[in-house]
């Protein structure tokens, strides 16, 4: 079946009628355009699938204060929301690659989760085509242009995060105009300066979420921090959780710039610590204040916040879901699927664990 | 549907929820490089192992339990993909046959290409006519679930030993009911031991008005209008009777023996007659008193009259029956349990003096709970040697453990109805027609009134039916207390 026409369904209504839709919409158009191109041929599934990794961190002369700044929960009642996207690679064409993205916004208000999940959208995104479907999505929506993006060509490869990144970048400046005096829960650090990430985009998100009497805490899930080379979320002192433990010195090399000051967080009693980073602006009350709220109000079973993680859990693609991509591709676009062999498989047998293991 | 696994002669298809396949139906894996195809059928329906669906279940339930609220905007529509993948079923099926060149062989041996094979729904109607069950003598059971008519040929009853089995409400005395009638429409002779008085009244519609079979049904009450003389008694008959229903043992069954032989040569064989001999009986003292207490037992049946009025002539009945086809329906509604064995003895044993003199061509047997009365003995002579002297047995039960193992490794055709029950499953399953997956798999899941079909009938194709209604008068309800108060609290 060809889809010659594209119509908004009824339900798409996120964000608010207040708010510019016009990202959520340009990624389905450029996703259909790029199905389109591929109508007819034959692709490859993906042998390996990979989820969006972090970006490695490059920490220079940092300092771990071996003085817990000690956490009391308040309850007062606050909204708790956070952000996540995942992309996945669903297979390949003889010209590029077929990639599938998806975001979640989870909140939690008056003592009860709700979410918003945005996609999955399709791209096939080939050589030809990839800096055009990144810088379409990029004007649609982020009406200021920074020059870092167009120096940069992505690689092929780098797509399916660029993409995700630029969704999730979408979807937190969302939530901070929507959001009033609530704690904004980002997943990852609050790093700028990289490819999908301009300073000044950051910068935007960060003075916007302000604007409105929010709070962003980033939480990373794993980190490559050390202090006197050791993992900073090793280094835990033996205090009574909760607590935050302060760093100074963390540096990166330009471009990258950090735009939070870098904490380790233990929130709970579970021997699990997590880099936290929190909006250099914000006074040092302010955050520890954020912090307090956040475990007032949110579950943390194992240190990390329940409603990060129910973001990350929404957006991730399971088995299920790619095979259900792969149908809908199959059935909607007619790319048929072919099972070309493994290399690794073919030559090493056993031992050719997939092309992802060197 | 794509083929997914064989093992042996069970294949697993993967099928999607708009193939719609359900327990019991046949599918067609047709396979146009080698030429065949193989007739499977379904058997048991399972969730497909779809790799992340644990996940994508456990996601919706992560807040103690209740579903997390939230809204998904899906502009490009994935998720009824997603839950197509979900719903994925995998379908167990019994490999029943190939189809090569229109001819069936019950063969599984050969590997159909898991790539290249189609697989179809086959109709009922479709299979019946490959597996040429159609005859000249249709007997229409019922409807199937595609909508088409199971019909079964009359001959496919006809000298085999059938069982209707399941439990108790779910139909079997109405398909019983059906196929005693349907036999009688075909002019076969038909004998019915009716233990709860339900066949009776066939030859009346439901609304009470005589229907086709009225003349041809004969309802016969022990004790009423149902009577035997004794000059009319085979001594064999007798002796049956007295040994097997009434336990007489050899000694006093050889003075018994001389006593009716020597009444018989002086044309004196009546029951006082035989009641004054016994009592003049010059013998010992215990075997008098056990051709006594025998005596008195034939006496108090009121099955047996010295009057030549009152006697019923069995055999008109049955001869009736010969020429235009007609059932005998002994109603043994009343009768306590020794005189149940005394007459269901007698009439065997009329039963084969008349086969075996050829009086008769042969005779269809509804039996009803035949363990109530059927000896010990009677159930390998009915398998064996009754058999070829033409008495054809259907037994109807809801306790398949009462028939003999050898009975169901006999049987040539089951009707099986639902049994939850493992006990009876597996005894139902050790059948020599049937595998026992199916009969555990499909039995356990029928709907009320729906039979599953298995054996010569239906060329060994297990068939699922909804058993047709009929417009007699049944008479077979359960009476029940509360039916009126039910009204009454209602009107209060």
């Amino acid at each position: 079946m060809v889809i010659e026409q594209y119509v908004t369904t009824p339900k798409y209504n996120f964000p608010q009628p207040s708010m510019d839709t016009s990202l959520p919409q340009r990624f389905v158009e450029l996703s259909l355009n790029s199905l389109r191109q591929v109508r007819g041929q034959n692709f490859q599934l993906n042998q390996q699938l990979i989820q969006q990794d972090s970006p490695h961190d490059f920490s220079m002369t940092l300092q771990l204060s071996r003085q817990p700044i000690s956490l009391s929960p308040k309850t007062k009642n606050t909204l708790i929301a956070a952000v996540d996207t995942s992309t996945i690679k669903i297979g390949e064409t003889s010209t590029g690659i077929i990639i599938a993205v998806r975001g979640a916004n989870v909140w939690k208000q008056d003592r009860s989760y709700h979410y918003r999940r945005l996609g999955p959208f399709i791209f096939h995104v080939t050589e030809d085509n990839k800096k055009e479907v990144y810088n379409a999505l990029e004007k649609s929506y982020f009406t200021t242009q920074y020059s870092y993006c167009h120096q940069t060509t992505p690689n092929l490869l780098q797509m399916p995060t660029r993409l995700a990144s630029l969704l999730e970048r979408w979807l937190q400046t969302m939530i901070a105009r929507i959001a009033k005096d609530g704690i904004l829960l980002f997943d990852g650090s609050l790093t700028s300066g990289t490819a999908d990430t301009p300073v000044q985009r950051m910068c935007d998100i960060l003075s916007t979420a302000r604007l409105h009497g929010n709070i962003v805490l980033a939480f990373s899930k794993a980190t490559c921090l050390r202090a006197n080379g050791y993992l900073i979320t090793d280094l835990l002192p033996e205090r009574d959780p909760p607590y935050l433990l302060e760093t100074t010195g963390v540096k990166f090399k330009p471009p990258t710039v950090l735009l939070g000051d870098v904490y380790v967080a233990r929130l709970n009693k579970a021997k699990l610590a997590f880099r936290l980073d929190v909006d250099k602006e914000i006074p040092f009350s302010n955050r520890v204040e954020a912090v307090e709220r956040l475990i007032g109000n949110d579950l943390y079973l194992q240190s990390y916040p329940e409603t990060l993680r129910l973001a990350h859990i929404l957006c991730t693609f399971t088995a299920n879901e790619v095979l259900a991509i792969q149908h809908f591709i199959t059935r909607n676009h007619g790319i048929q699927i072919v099972n070309r062999p493994d290399m690794h498989r073919l030559l090493f047998g056993p031992f050719g664990r997939g092309e992802g293991y060197a | 549907m794509k083929l997914y696994r064989k093992e042996g002669n069970i294949l697993q298809i993967l099928s999607f929820p708009n193939d719609n396949s359900e327990k019991g139906d046949y599918l067609l894996v047709d396979d146009a490089d080698a030429g065949k195809a193989l007739i499977a059928q379904v058997i048991d329906v399972q969730f497909a192992a779809i790799p992340g669906v644990l996940e994508e279940l456990l996601r919706t339930l992560p807040d103690g339990g209740e579903p997390i609220q939230g809204e998904d905007i899906d502009p490009l529509e994935i998720a009824p993909h997603i839950t197509y993948i979900q719903d994925a079923s995998l379908l167990v099926c019994k490999i029943r046959a190939t189809l090569e060149n229109g001819m069936l062989t019950p063969s599984s041996s050969w590997l159909p290409s898991r790539s290249q094979s189609t697989i179809k729904k086959l109709s009922i109607p479709m299979l019946t006519k490959l597996a040429r069950m159609d005859g000249n003598l249709p007997v229409i059971l019922g409807g199937t679930k595609d909508g088409s008519l199971l019909t079964i040929d009359a001959s496919a009853i006809d000298g085999t030993l059938n069982i209707i089995t399941g439990k108790k409400g779910c139909g079997k005395s109405h398909l019983s009911k059906l196929m005693m009638v349907s036999m009688v429409g075909y002019k076969a002779t038909v004998v019915v031991f009716d233990l709860n008085g339900e066949y009776s009244s066939l030859g009346m519609t439901a609304d009470g008005k005589r229907n086709m079979y009225y003349d041809k049904i004969h309802a016969l009450t022990p004790g009423q209008n149902f009577k035997v003389a004794l000059d009319q008694l085979h001594l064999n008959v007798v002796m049956g009777i007295l040994i097997h229903a009434l336990h007489l043992p050899g000694t006093s069954a050889r003075e018994f023996r001389r006593l009716w032989k020597q009444l018989k040569d002086n044309g004196k064989l009546s029951l006082s007659a035989l009641g004054d001999a016994i009592r003049n009986l010059n013998c010992n003292q215990h075997v008098r008193d056990a051709l006594a207490s025998r005596f008195h037992s034939l006496v108090n049946s009121g099955f047996f009259t010295d009057s030549p009025v009152e006697a019923t002539m069995l055999e008109e009945c049955l001869l009736k029956a010969k020429d235009n086809g007609g059932a005998v329906i002994v109603n043994l509604k009343n009768t306590n349990n020794i005189d149940r064995q005394i007459v269901v003895e007698y009439v065997l044993g009329k039963l084969v003096d008349s086969l075996q003199s050829w009086k008769l061509k042969a005779v269809f047997l509804f039996a009803e709970e035949a363990h109530l009365y059927l000896r010990e003995t009677y159930w390998d002579d009915i398998v064996t040697r009754m058999r070829h002297f033409g008495i054809f047995t259907t037994f109807i039960t809801n306790q398949p453990d009462t028939i003999k193992d050898g009975i169901y490794r006999q049987a040539d055709n089951i009707f099986l109805f639902n049994f939850t029950n493992e006990h009876d499953l597996e005894v139902v399953s050790r059948a020599a027609r049937v595998d026992a997956e199916t009969v555990k798999s499909i039995a356990r899941d029928l709907p009320p009134h729906h039979c599953l079909t298995l054996g010569r009938a239906v060329s060994d194709f297990p068939i699922v039916t909804r058993v047709r209604a009929l417009d007699l008068r049944t008479m077979g309800e359960t009476r029940l207390f509360f039916k009126d108060a039910k009204v009454s609290v209602g009107c209060a």
